[in-house]
């Protein structure tokens, strides 16, 4: 079973990319389960229809026995879907909530299949979210980012989580890469394939800003459902393929803030 | 022997726990009140375990009212306001005087806001939010202050009555906590003074609040220093720091408290006079100790080294490395009282071993 995480700035677009990925592995035949880490719990809507599924941390809030089909639910192309949920803003505390999240899906022998995906809220801001590198869950981790400094940021201080978390005895979790989810910038691909290879990692793809994104999730469906035929479609296959016949995954080095943004300037 | 490598700050050591059993050492003597604890049941059966074999082992049978949110795993995810509310509903059912809420650590971890769940219960008036707040509050020392505080800032600043004392912050769980109180008693008695409020040992709200009237504070010592500065500052009192420290702290005590209560001079040198033949009666009961070669042990509360020393030196004993070794009381000796009662240990044991 592979277990991929996609961590990046909040917006970036990791559930976008998360839900095409999903549906891309399920086409060619794998098992996928798709879990949404994020309070917002809106990580699988497109691979549901637009459906807001019930999530983890609603069903232990309002009973105590929960089945399977209680918080996994069936999305486009057979793929599982989960979402954690969290606690009303400003209230409780949601790193919590992902630990206990894993620990119920844990118990219900709920992770299993070919592929796990986690797409886990964008800031590391405790250990909660830093859960699904944790304890053998995901081995490898994406980042997800654009050329603006605030998501170079956000992806720059995963890496230090990665690097601390990969010291551990029980965590073995890698950076697999970083991923461009374009905001056509200037340079922007130049940009992030340099800060990449400053962390000590590889660039995994470069997918453009197309319209058709937000025409599929208005429809809600991801791109490859709405537009099965189409070049972005084609671009989220090509990722999967590449993730899936990746294997090297690295450490990273994370940047010193003045490096982060002496980068930044070089490619404005 | 192993008893002469002791560490010296035993009496802190078993004292520092954190703020939440601090602050239930001093809630749970106030009869007609309940204390509430915001959080999980197996941190209150940590407080509660401790201080019901301290309670044992201080003779007071007594059964603290304690009240648990029982915090668990859920609050901790969608936060425990709600559960505290649910906590103080149950409390108010048997309409207490007082309902005094302290926090655990984990509430305030996670940022429950327990002060604006107090302040919109229907008992509000009647509750007491001290956010204890456990690890994150300090240590049992930081508790006890941070209820005493929080008590004292409800007593209305009333006009001082004339020979009134106060005594602030005895140690509840202490097991000589009683014979102190009735050293220091008898102590003030002799200035013509007398205890009003024990603030906090078995009084109850009503006369908890009649401590802004006390004409001075008598701190049990200084480990409630800091309610002691807000105490002086709120009400405008002189504050004592501490009861009397064996034989020549009575003395001090007595000119100190009758200054600060405006006893006339000749009333404080009369009863110095007195305590000084009452001093010497007490230690004619131990003349037979007179020449003995003794050798302290380790000292468990700070100053009790000095307090036995001068007993020593008072019945003309002797401190030598060989001399036989005594074990000294684990709580400092008050007063006349307390070095009586330290006497007659050393008497027991030079004389049976």
């Amino acid at each position: 079973m592979r277990q991929i995480a996609l961590y990046g700035k909040g917006g970036i677009g990791k559930s976008t990319t998360s839900a095409n990925l999903s549906v891309a592995f399920a086409e060619m035949g794998l098992d996928v389960m798709q879990i949404g880490c994020d309070p917002k719990h809106d990580s699988t809507r497109m691979l549901m229809n637009g459906r807001w599924i019930p999530t983890v941390l609603e069903q232990m809030y309002e009973r105590k026995d929960i089945a399977m089909n209680d918080v996994v639910f069936t999305g486009f192309g057979g793929t599982r879907c989960v979402e954690a949920g969290g606690p009303e803003p400003g209230i409780g505390c949601a790193g919590r909530g992902i630990i206990a999240t894993f620990q119920l899906l844990e118990k219900m022998k709920a992770l299993y299949g070919d592929i796990v995906i986690y797409d886990v809220l964008g800031d590391v801001v405790c250990g909660g979210f830093a859960m699904p590198m944790r304890d053998g869950y995901a081995r490898e981790v994406y980042l997800v980012t654009s050329g603006e400094l605030m998501s170079l940021y956000a992806a720059n201080n995963i890496c230090k989580a990665i690097a601390r978390l990969s010291q551990r005895g029980t965590a073995r979790c890698r950076l697999g890469g970083v991923i461009c989810n374009s905001k056509n910038m200037d340079n922007e691909r130049e940009l992030v394939e340099e800060f990449a290879n400053r962390i000590g990692s590889n660039f995994v793809q470069f997918i453009p800003r197309d319209k058709a994104v937000q025409v599929a999730e208005v429809n809600r469906m991801t791109v490859i459902e709405y537009a099965p035929i189409s070049l972005q479609a084609e671009i989220y296959r090509g990722l999967a393929k590449t993730i899936l016949a990746n294997e090297d995954l690295r450490i990273p080095k994370a940047l010193e803030l003045d490096e982060l943004e002496n980068l930044a300037r070089e490619y404005l | 022997m192993s008893w002469r490598i002791l560490p010296e700050s035993i009496y802190e050591s078993r004292m520092a726990g954190c703020a939440l059993g601090g602050a239930l050492s001093v809630a749970c003597f106030i009869p007609g009140a309940v204390a509430v604890v915001h959080a999980p049941e197996g941190c209150v059966h940590q407080a509660f375990s401790m201080l019901h074999a301290m309670i044992n082992d201080s003779d007071v049978w007594i059964v603290p009212e304690i009240l648990v949110s029982s915090f668990g795993d859920r609050e901790v995810i969608f936060g425990g306001e709600d559960c505290l509310s649910a906590a103080l509903d149950r409390a108010a059912v048997e309409s207490p005087d007082l309902i005094i809420v302290v926090t655990s650590c984990i509430p305030e971890t996670i940022g429950d806001d327990c002060g604006a769940v107090c302040a919109r219960h229907l008992y509000a008036d009647r509750i007491l939010y001290v956010p204890a707040s456990g690890f994150l509050g300090g240590s049992a020392k930081d508790g006890e202050n941070a209820v005493l505080t929080a008590l004292a800032t409800r007593s209305p600043v009333a006009k001082s009555v004339f020979g009134t004392v106060a005594l602030i912050g005895e140690k509840n769980l202490e097991f000589e906590a009683d014979l102190n109180y009735a050293e220091v008693e008898r102590l003030l008695a002799k200035l013509g003074l007398r205890v009003t409020v024990r603030f906090c040992r078995n009084g109850n709200y009503a006369t908890l609040m009649q401590l802004g009237s006390s004409q001075c504070f008598v701190l049990r010592d200084e480990r409630v220093a800091a309610a002691g500065k807000v105490f002086g500052e709120r009400f405008g009192r002189p504050v004592i720091p501490e009861f009397p420290r064996g034989l020549s702290g009575c003395f001090l005590f007595l000119c100190d408290v009758g200054k600060a209560c405006n006893v006339p001079e000749e009333k404080i040198t009369a009863a110095m006079e007195s305590e000084t033949a009452y001093q010497n009666a007490m230690l004619a009961k131990f003349a037979g100790l007179s020449g003995r070669s003794v050798f302290l042990g380790a000292e468990p509360f700070s100053g009790t080294c000095a307090v036995a020393r001068e007993a020593i030196t008072r019945l003309s004993m002797e401190e030598r490395s060989d001399g036989f070794p005594i074990r000294l009381p684990f709580y400092l000796p008050i007063g006349t009282a307390g070095v009586e009662k330290m006497l007659s240990l050393w008497r027991g044991a030079t004389n049976h071993g």
